[in-house]
């Protein structure tokens, strides 16, 4: 042992090997993120997922390790989120159930799908294809919206209109009250949307709150004040399912990965929250939206240009 | 500390030295013997030293090759534009860790054919491919595999890194790096004089992982469900504590 390069250097002390991606990493990194991503979720409510597994991915973690810690970590800023929405009556609990029950459905068949994915080596290219397609989707979908927004109130315009719109959604069978939502819909289209989230949450390591925000307000015209209360109690419910499937499946929870990133987001939610008071909902969304477009070209940049090496290795434990 | 160790390792080489002279052999150890990983493991560098019945001109070749395994090489083509995986080959018997270390460049010590028949140098492994489908351009394969393996720093070629002494001691450093795996390395020291192997000697290092991190990785796999649920209820639980704590600040 006294020949081994031990340079007692502190820098080195940060460093924590991680059991399951089994490559070491540096803690405060990991911590770091975890806060910066937190703080987004909770001024904006959405964004946990879809920007963390690229960046950990980018840091060198096996994508299928880090789409299945992401979705650990993501349940503790999601119990958070939740009691703190619960207490100011933010959270429409039967909707929830509703969404969560198509969740745990979708995020079971995801990851069988994602198991099948990376045993035909096309796990990488399935993950950056969602990514592209869902990011450039929602992100564009929801810039307009929010400069629309933004420039209506400019010139002083405040329309009202109706609660939402009627379309043919709405005319599904099994019809039901969502008293808190002040909604009578069917109970097939959150269940519907529930599942399609799931599958995503699955394969991109998310909690599917950016697809599922917008879709409780575009498609089923919930009141936007329960919408991130509702979506993160479903997202607990998801992530946990995705993190137990994926455990006994696949054996890619990295439980200290998890746990360092959950370090960091937990606090930063708590100190994003305080913050959502001073900035406008509507200029968050232009900022976020405007971050969801640019992830999505950079990665849709990867996928199209030219590698340096046409060949890449994949080495079984 | 560290000049003390080496006038130690020092004074027991020259004792040996003399000792193993007479018999052609060499005598070899390593600082480290079984290297563990552990929560804060970064890597090891592992001292290797011992003695040899040497000539001047002699050289040392040191092999270490880690266990064999199965890598999968796969190639990206344009398909609508999009850089896809379309074709793969397997490699069943693939070192996942391999170094050769020599006191000077390997071709001066030995011509092409000899390193072949040796099977000493990069190109020269015997590797197989799974078989299937018949390969064209095999060549093309065999390149990626070690390009890849090199960038990873599980392969590595050392020349110029072995040190002789006086012409019968030698020193190297194995390094192996924070992502190399579990398993049984084999250490061979080669000794050549005039491009013929004279003497030979093998030593094994064991790695594996130890402590918080070994258990960690083996409740993950070997109690996997209750590993997952676990995993959930320390997250539900932070984030229940955290929201105690905030709503008190």
């Amino acid at each position: 042992m006294y020949y081994h390069n031990q340079t007692n250097n502190y820098e080195n002390l940060m460093y924590i090997y991680l059991p399951i991606a089994e490559q070491p990493i540096h803690s405060l990194v990991i911590i770091g993120v975890g806060l910066i991503i937190g703080f987004i979720m909770g001024l904006v409510g959405v964004g946990g997922g879809f920007l963390l597994t690229p960046i950990m991915m980018f840091l060198g973690i096996p994508p299928p390790v880090a789409v299945a810690s992401v979705a650990n970590q993501l349940v503790a800023p999601s119990v958070s989120g939740v009691l703190s929405h619960w207490k100011r009556g933010n959270v429409d609990f039967k909707m929830g159930t509703v969404l969560l029950l198509g969740g745990v459905l979708g995020s079971s068949i995801g990851v069988i799908l994602f198991n099948f994915l990376d045993k035909i080596g096309q796990l990488d290219l399935v993950i950056k294809l969602s990514y592209v397609i869902f990011l450039s989707l929602i992100g564009s979908m929801m810039f307009s919206e929010s400069l629309r927004l933004i420039l209506r109130k400019r010139k002083g315009k405040i329309s009202r209109g109706k609660l939402h719109q009627h379309n043919w959604l709405h005319g599904l069978p099994f019809k039901t009250r969502f008293r808190k939502s002040k909604l009578y819909i069917s109970v097939l289209l959150p269940i519907l949307i529930g599942v399609i989230v799931g599958v995503l949450a699955a394969i991109m390591g998310i909690g599917g709150g950016f697809i599922i925000v917008p879709a409780m307000i575009y498609l089923l015209g919930m009141p936007t004040s329960l919408v991130v209360g509702t979506s993160l109690f479903q997202i607990i419910f998801v992530a946990a399912n995705t993190t137990v499937l994926q455990a006994s499946q696949n054996q890619t929870v990295d439980i200290v990965l998890a746990t360092l990133l959950l370090l960091g987001s937990v606090a930063g939610v708590q100190i994003g929250a305080k913050f959502t008071n001073v900035l406008k909902g509507e200029h968050l969304r232009l900022i976020l939206s405007t971050i969801i477009i640019l992830v999505s070209l950079k990665i849709l940049t990867e996928l199209i240009t030219i590698p340096s090496d046409l060949f890449s290795i994949v080495i079984r434990r | 500390m560290k000049f003390y160790l080496l006038i130690h390792i020092l004074f027991c080489l020259i004792i040996l030295s003399f000792n193993v002279k007479a018999q052609n052999q060499i005598v070899a150890d390593l600082s480290q013997e079984n290297v563990e990983i552990s929560t804060d493991f970064l890597g090891a560098k592992i001292l290797l030293f011992g003695a040899y019945d040497g000539r001047k001109g002699d050289d040392i070749i040191v092999v270490v090759t880690g266990p064999k395994g199965l890598a999968t090489i796969q190639k990206k083509g344009n398909i609508l534009g999009v850089w896809v995986n379309t074709k793969k080959v397997n490699y069943i018997n693939a070192p996942k860790y391999l170094s050769i270390s020599s006191n000077r460049d390997i071709d001066k010590i030995l011509n092409q054919k000899t390193q072949k028949i040796s099977e000493i140098g990069l190109n020269n492994l015997n590797v197989r491919i799974q078989p299937g489908k018949p390969i064209n351009n095999e060549q093309e394969w065999r390149e990626a595999l070690t390009r890849n393996m090199l960038k990873s720093k599980l392969w590595s070629v050392n020349e110029n890194s072995v040190s002789l002494i006086k012409n019968s001691l030698f020193r190297s450093y194995l390094s192996l790096p924070s992502n190399v795996t579990t398993g049984k390395f084999e250490v061979k020291i080669l000794h050549y004089r005039n491009s013929k192997l004279i003497s030979k000697e093998t030593s094994n290092i064991n790695v594996s992982k130890s402590g918080f991190s070994a258990e960690i990785y083996n409740i993950a796999q070997n109690y996997s469900t209750l590993y997952g649920i676990l995993a959930v209820l320390l997250a539900v639980f932070i984030g229940w504590g955290t929201n105690l704590v905030f709503r008190k600040v």
